[in-house]
């Protein structure tokens, strides 16, 4: 019962949609890209989208820095 | 015109004239040189050779090659054979591809001893190109201040005594401008080079560079800011250097292909125009973006990096310092820049110092400036932070050293190694905004304990073991300098590979050559050593040629165009990385591809790296880093972050930390960290081509076709 968000082991609970993974995480920033085993899911759906079990999750932070 | 003006006006005194045709500009190049010997008042032309166009390329290539020639391993920063060479490169000038008008400046650093560069915007470096010359190399020292007309107009550069008073950067910089200008629509024709007091009293001087703002009226003002440059400015007795230019246009660089540099440039401003808001939001608050986001990911460095966030970061916040730039309008700092990232404060009033109830225009603050100068300091106060912004630009000072700088010295404070008595009665806790504006006017005047502040961290680190009796082993832990520059201002403790990025830079932690902390700490895209040691070869290499061509930065990655989304190395931004290429080719008629782009910062890295070792440094115990770099230094340091410490210690060093104390924690951290850095040099230096000691293989100069008798000289002594 877990899934790897940027190839670290996270609990995996039920009914979990990006939009809570990603407060679980703390990723706050506004400009992540999401893939869910490998394919992009668009930001207007992450509050349905039910990440499943065993997920490979990248959530790829678009930040430019210095 | 001003009273003073007219009187500036009648004390010129020419001192040396030097008539000459401009050069006409061939496909990027002027092929002219112009040197300045100030002790002789000499002025000369040189021809830029085919080989430094086919080797050293231009900009901070130029530079490097220069002072390599004017200087001995012998040679110090104050010395008169110590130059200052500016040169803008072949791409800068083109004003249809954004971030296209930046100047690099090179010269021996007061700070590190060895050779420091300098990327700035502004409009000073078009302008020299477009008046015939590639680059600048002043020489000498002169006996009374001077300053260095270039007039591109007509064709005459002078060395003149002027009656002005060069302490406070952003007068000197309108009142030059007035000087030379014939009418107020003719300012944006001028570029003003110059410093402050500050950069006579300490070794962190900074150079403003102009760009005349034809609506809010005033001469505004981008930094050279790293290493010291404005100290060997005001050293050489330059008060300032003004250049005038008034034929710009779109052909100015006489590209070989001009219809595909305008086909790239409508290309990317369509993206800006369509994207910014939604992505970085450059052009509404700048390089400040970043303060929330930082705070967010426990990033901002704060109490001298020892944490990466606080709670009181709201004050400074992306937000509230938006709310603080007047006139919300895209700011570029050379024509045609359409991401526009530049910021003012207008009508800003200063509580304290020489210009105390007057109005201003404050340029920034940025992002550096924020976190340097607020919360490093633990000072969470926007009128604070924006006043200290004022000053440091107009004293001159660098604003990220002198944030550094105040950090540790409050570290210090805290830890009894300074107390009032040293430092004349200021009591520079974390926090105290009064004590810190008080000792950057004292860096600025020249007075107090900011004689001491202004000698940098890592010769106060000695200062305080010596004088009052500091412990040597915590001072070099918390003083955040390598090569004896101060660090900017990103929290780098859990990104390995940032921790590379900055200590194994070139000129010191600067972070121009590689910012991998999201890719690296949250995206996890660098998860093995080899990726590491991969993108800090790739990113420095590929950074450097931005200093190569005149180019600024900001538009390669913060804008990201559509394609990325299906782009196999989405952190390169491969279609911009081809926008490039192809500006150059279209520039210099040369048909360059992605590899060599790289190989053509490759050698001037390399050439780089062998300077240092010239020098005196450039080897393995150059690049190690502070120990509050890598990890947490102090038990409460480590207990601020217990959880993922221990954490840390359980799953990745195989220590359970259940009933250890935080001190013998602490210690097995250390342990692990420095290990993995050790480790992480051992692989980047195998990857750039260089030996276990960081000393370039005679092969690799080979291969990269710098193996010059001179060069080669310089390595067989460290194989
Ligand atoms: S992005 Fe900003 S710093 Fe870069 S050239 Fe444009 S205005 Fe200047």
């Amino acid at each position: 019962m877990v899934i790897m968000v940027n190839g670290k082991q996270i609990e995996w609970e039920e009914n979990l949609t990006i939009k809570s993974l990603l407060k679980k995480m703390n990723y706050t920033f506004p400009k992540i890209v999401v893939r869910v085993n490998g394919k992009v899911v668009e930001q207007k759906k992450w509050a349905e989208f039910k990440v499943p079990d065993q997920a490979e999750v990248q959530a790829h932070h678009l930040i430019a820095g210095g | 015109m001003s009273v003073l003006i007219e009187k500036m006006r009648s004390s010129r005194k020419v001192l040396a004239a030097y008539h000459y045709v401009p050069a006409l500009i061939e496909r990027g190049y002027a092929g002219k040189t112009l040197y300045i010997d100030l002790t002789n008042k000499n002025i000369e032309s040189k021809d830029v050779t085919r080989q430094m166009k086919d080797i050293f390329v231009g900009g901070k290539g130029f530079g490097l090659w220069y002072l390599w020639n004017a200087v001995t391993p012998d040679t110090k920063w104050n010395d008169p054979e110590n130059e200052i060479i500016i040169s803008p490169g072949p791409i800068a000038g083109i004003t249809q591809y954004p971030g296209s008008g930046k100047s690099l400046l090179v010269t021996l650093s007061p700070l590190t001893d060895s050779v420091m560069d300098s990327n700035v915007g502004g409009f000073f470096g078009p302008y020299l190109k477009f008046s015939g010359w590639d680059a600048l190399e002043i020489q000498g020292k002169a006996d009374k201040d001077v300053v260095v007309f270039i007039d591109g107009d007509n064709g005459r550069v002078t060395i003149e005594e002027v009656d002005l008073d060069p302490s406070a950067s952003h007068l000197l910089s309108e009142q030059l401008t007035e000087l030379m200008a014939e009418t107020e629509h003719d300012k944006k024709n001028i570029s003003v080079v110059s410093t402050g007091s500050g950069a006579e009293h300490t070794r962190v001087g900074m150079l403003n560079f102009s760009f005349y703002d034809l609506r809010r009226k005033v001469a505004r003002l981008k930094q050279a800011g790293r290493g010291g440059i404005g100290t060997v400015f005001r050293d050489k007795k330059l008060a300032a250097l003004v250049v005038r230019f008034s034929g710009l246009s779109g052909k100015s660089n006489n590209p070989a292909d001009p219809a595909a540099i305008a086909r790239t440039g409508v290309k990317i401003t369509r993206e800006i125009n369509k994207f910014d808001d939604t992505q970085f939001r450059m052009r509404q608050i700048g390089t400040a973006n970043l303060m929330t986001p930082m705070n967010d990911y426990d990033l901002l460095p704060v109490h001298n990096f020892k944490y990466g966030s606080h709670k009181d970061a709201a004050g400074i916040s992306s937000e509230v310092l938006r709310s603080r730039f007047t006139q919300k309008m895209p700011d570029g700092c050379w024509v045609g820049c359409a991401l526009s990232c530049c910021k003012a404060v207008d009508n800003f009033v200063p509580k304290t110092g020489p210009f105390k109830g007057k109005k201003v225009t404050v340029d920034g603050p940025e992002y550096e400036n924020a976190a340097g100068l607020g919360s490093n300091c633990g000072i969470f106060d926007a009128d604070y932070v924006i006043e200290a912004n004022f000053y440091c630009d107009t004293y001159g000072l660098d604003t990220i050293s002198t944030g550094t700088i105040i950090a540790f010295i409050m570290e210090c404070f805290e830890n009894d190694i300074l107390n009032e008595t040293i430092t004349g009665g200021l009591k520079l806790n974390f926090g105290n905004a009064e004590a810190a504006m008080e000792l950057i006017h004292q860096m600025g005047q020249g007075r107090g304990f900011g004689k001491v502040a202004g000698q940098g961290v890592r010769r106060m680190k000695k200062i305080f073991a010596e004088e009052y009796g500091g412990d040597p082993a915590f001072l070099q832990d918390i003083g955040m300098e390598n090569k004896g520059l101060e660090y900017s201002q990103y929290q780098a403790k859990e990104s390995l590979a940032q921790q590379g990025g900055y200590a194994l830079a070139n000129k010191g932690p600067q972070h121009d050559e590689a910012w991998l902390i999201f890719m690296d700490m949250v995206n996890n895209q660098l998860p093995t050593f080899e990726k590491k040691a991969e993108a800090l070869h790739y990113f420095p290499m590929f950074r450097t040629w931005f200093g190569l061509q005149g180019l600024c930065k900001l538009p390669w990655n913060d804008i990201i165009p559509e394609s990325n989304a299906i782009a196999d190395s989405p952190e390169k931004i491969p279609e911009h990385v081809q926008n490039y290429v192809d500006l150059f080719n279209a520039v210099t008629g040369k048909n360059i591809d992605k590899d060599e782009m790289i190989r053509q910062s490759e050698r001037v890295y390399n050439f780089q790296r062998v300077f240092n070792l010239r020098m005196g440094f450039g080897t393995r115990e150059h690049d190690a880093a502070p120990y509050r770099a890598l990890g947490p230094v102090t038990e409460e340091e480590y207990e601020s972050r217990q959880d993922r410490y221990d954490k840390q210690l359980k799953e990745d060093v195989g220590i359970n930390p259940e009933g250890m104390s935080t001190d013998a924690k602490v210690a097995a951290m250390r342990k692990y960290r420095q290990g993995r850095y050790e480790t992480l040099i051992d692989v980047v230096y195998k990857r750039r081509g260089w030996n276990e000691n960081g000393v370039p293989t005679l092969g690799h100069l080979e291969n990269l076709g710098i193996d010059f008798p001179e060069v080669v000289e310089v390595v067989k002594k460290h194989l």
